[in-house]
């Protein structure tokens, strides 16, 4: 549904959107506040957007190449959901070089953009770039899960600015700090955009765990801390970040990345290992079998220990045996006759 | 089993890979414990990886933008500490190098406590620029995920859905029930119909072969809907008396059950005790054709000869 245009200027009780409602229950708008409560809950509406300048002008292109899956294509509509000063453009033909984007973000007057790149319909990459000359970085996105997941029962407005949260670690490592920068910039809903919401009620998470960047989305429910994921989120591996827009000098280069060629290629190569490995032991095995049996000298000093062994006391009986307990011998036919009875069944 | 170690070591390079140690050196470096056990696959030397700290540090300070914090609104923070895990007594203080990704639990604990400390720290600095983070109630506008969705996500349109098939089949029900009942009605009127046609063919016959001469039966239901109103109860009472034709009881008397007996007893005791054919008016003689004042008759009697010469003189 698209929103109403809100009329510029417009005082504060005419300046809401009568849209989508978040829950059934508010569904009956509370016009018989008391005058009393009216008035104070005008104080903590905030003013609309369209009053305040905006200044900060950061647009940000989010568009993938061809041969992407349902997945990726939900979370590039979550992020296009999420940050209302985003932009999107048809998908890339891959046969175009990696510059062309820039010209694309230029043709869109975008300065920052979000790409989204897939291999082999298995491994998703991202690029995120600042456009014109500024730095830009290419991650292995893993683990994606989207709005639409069931399990993420938290909700936002629409457009409505988000809290960043980073973690320490993001100031102690150079390209760290670089990315943190980046991140800022491109994530950041900008103060008085025309389709942002003036309340900040979400708020976004980036941690480094296992040389990875976790990314997470939680409403803020209470003042007191609550909160309830919303969604999207995914993993980040850094590949490399370069020093211009989608080429340049690389400025870093992620040691512990390893493509996930490479990672399937050892998996492979560990088990046809392993097989192997079985196979050889096997042939030992053989061979050792098949090989003549050596033969030892004899050993002339071998009988000199040699003790006879005690004669044990010969026991004849004179008493005859008790006798066995007759078993009754089994009529056969009958069990034959079973047999044929069932087969004839 | 030495030996055996060694000789796959030894085959496996046999089979055309270079090695970079003799064998020798390799019993070595086994026995010390360097090697395992098994085919080992050589490594190659890893390109020592980029990291350009002065260009990094460069392009940052290039690339940085001076926005007050209130565009960027960014944070960092450590998360809060684990209250749960303290109770129990396992941890203090874990950085974030410490996380250990594999545990899903306490990796989204950890993440969901940095937010939580994020959160505390930003709330008053955000009051400050007078920016809230509640939204008043009847402040309505466009979410991130519908309406349906959250329903969905909370088992509230399963809810539904059970609630609407259950009055669904509910309604089937009644209007199955209410099909029979008007099925009924309806083979009820025909069968009445029928019933009635067959009356009136019969009464019909009855008049055509002279057995009737009453035309009651043209008057329709008018009149035996008023008549059987009011005198309803008198003329089926005395009907349901009747029972069967007096020729009926005749013949069952004589020919019925069995037939009559041959030879049984005629006056005995109870034949005369029975006073069934016992007409008192009849007995005391005061019943009869002419009985009475001979209502009817007396109007059709011809009246005497002095009484016709008055009449004919009269007229």
């Amino acid at each position: 549904m698209a929103a109403f245009k809100r009329k510029r200027g417009s005082g504060s009780g005419a300046g809401k959107q009568a849209k989508k409602v978040k829950f059934a229950e508010n569904a009956t708008g509370k016009q018989t506040a008391k005058p009393g409560q009216e008035s104070e809950k005008e104080h903590n509406i905030p003013a609309p957007v369209s009053k305040g300048k905006w200044k900060n002008k950061e647009r940000v292109l989010v568009f993938s190449s061809r041969g992407i899956n349902f997945r990726t294509r939900h979370l590039m509509q979550d992020l296009r959901t999420m940050m209302p000063h985003t932009k999107a453009d048809t998908k890339m033909d891959r046969k175009d070089k990696l510059f062309v984007v820039n010209e694309v973000c230029e043709i869109k007057n975008c300065n920052k953009c979000i790409f989204f790149e897939a291999k082999k319909k298995q491994d998703l990459y991202m690029w995120i770039s600042n456009v014109p000359h500024g730095p830009s970085a290419k991650f292995l996105v893993q683990n994606v899960h989207t709005l639409a997941e069931l399990k993420m029962t938290g909700n936002c407005l629409k457009g409505s600015r988000p809290l960043l949260s980073f973690d320490p670690t993001f100031e102690k490592e150079p390209h760290y700090a670089l990315l943190k920068e980046l991140f800022i910039q491109t994530f950041s809903t900008p103060q008085y955009h025309p389709k942002s919401q003036p309340f900040v009620d979400h708020i976004l998470t980036f941690t480094i765990a296992d040389n990875r960047i976790w990314f997470r989305n939680y409403q803020i429910i209470e003042e007191d801390g609550s909160l309830v994921e919303i969604g999207p989120r995914f993993v980040l591996n850094l590949i490399k970040i370069f020093q211009g827009s989608f080429g340049g000098a690389t400025l870093y280069e992620n040691p512990r990345y390893q493509s996930p060629n490479m990672h399937r290629r050892m998996i492979r190569l560990a088990t046809a290992a392993r097989l192997k490995e079985k196979q050889q032991v096997k042939e030992l095995q053989k061979m050792k079998k098949s090989e003549p049996k050596v033969k030892e000298k004899e050993d002339p000093t071998q009988d000199v220990f040699v003790t006879p062994a005690e004669e044990k006391p010969s026991d004849i009986q004179l008493v005859a045996p008790e006798p066995k307990p007759i078993k009754k011998k089994k009529n056969k036919e009958f069990k034959r006759q079973r047999k044929l009875k069932q087969k004839r069944f | 089993m030495e030996d055996f170690e060694e000789e796959s070591v030894s085959g496996s390079e046999s089979e055309g890979n270079d090695s970079v140690m003799s064998d020798g050196e390799l019993q070595e470096a086994f026995a010390k414990g360097l090697l395992k056990p098994g085919l080992n696959i050589p490594l190659e030397a890893r390109k020592k990886a980029v990291n350009n700290v002065e260009g990094l540090k460069q392009c940052l300070a290039d690339f940085k933008k001076d926005l007050a914090w209130v565009e960027r609104l960014d944070l960092t923070s450590r998360p809060l500490p684990d209250i749960v895990a303290k109770a129990d007594g396992k941890l203090t203080t874990l950085d974030s190098g410490e996380i250990q990704a594999e545990d899903d639990f306490q990796r989204e604990m950890y993440f969901y406590r940095q937010a939580q400390a994020a959160v505390l720290e930003a709330l008053p600095r955000l009051k400050k620029f007078n920016i809230s983070t509640k939204r008043p109630e009847d402040y309505f506008a466009e979410m991130a995920k519908t309406d349906h969705h959250m329903q969905k996500a909370r088992g509230i349109t399963k809810l539904m859905a059970k609630q609407a098939s259950m009055e669904k089949s509910e309604k089937a029900k009644q209007l199955r029930e209410l099909r029979k009942y008007g099925k009924k009605v309806q083979t009820d009127v025909l069968q009445k119909r029928q019933k009635d046609k067959k009356a009136m063919m019969t009464a019909v016959k009855k008049y055509q072969k002279g057995m009737t001469d009453k035309l009651d039966f043209m008057d329709g239901d008018q009149e035996k809907g008023k008549k059987g109103a009011s005198g309803a109860a008198g003329p089926n009472a005395a009907k349901k008396k009747r029972g069967p034709n007096a020729k009926r009881q005749y013949k069952d008397q004589r020919f019925g059950f069995g037939g009559k007996k041959r030879g049984s007893k005629w006056n005995t005791k109870e034949s005369h005790d029975d006073m069934s054919g016992f007409r008192s008016k009849a007995a005391h003689g005061k019943s009869g054709k002419n009985f009475g004042k001979g209502g009817k008759q007396g109007a059709s009697k011809r009246p005497g000869k002095n009484a016709r010469k008055k009449m004919k003189n009269r007229s």
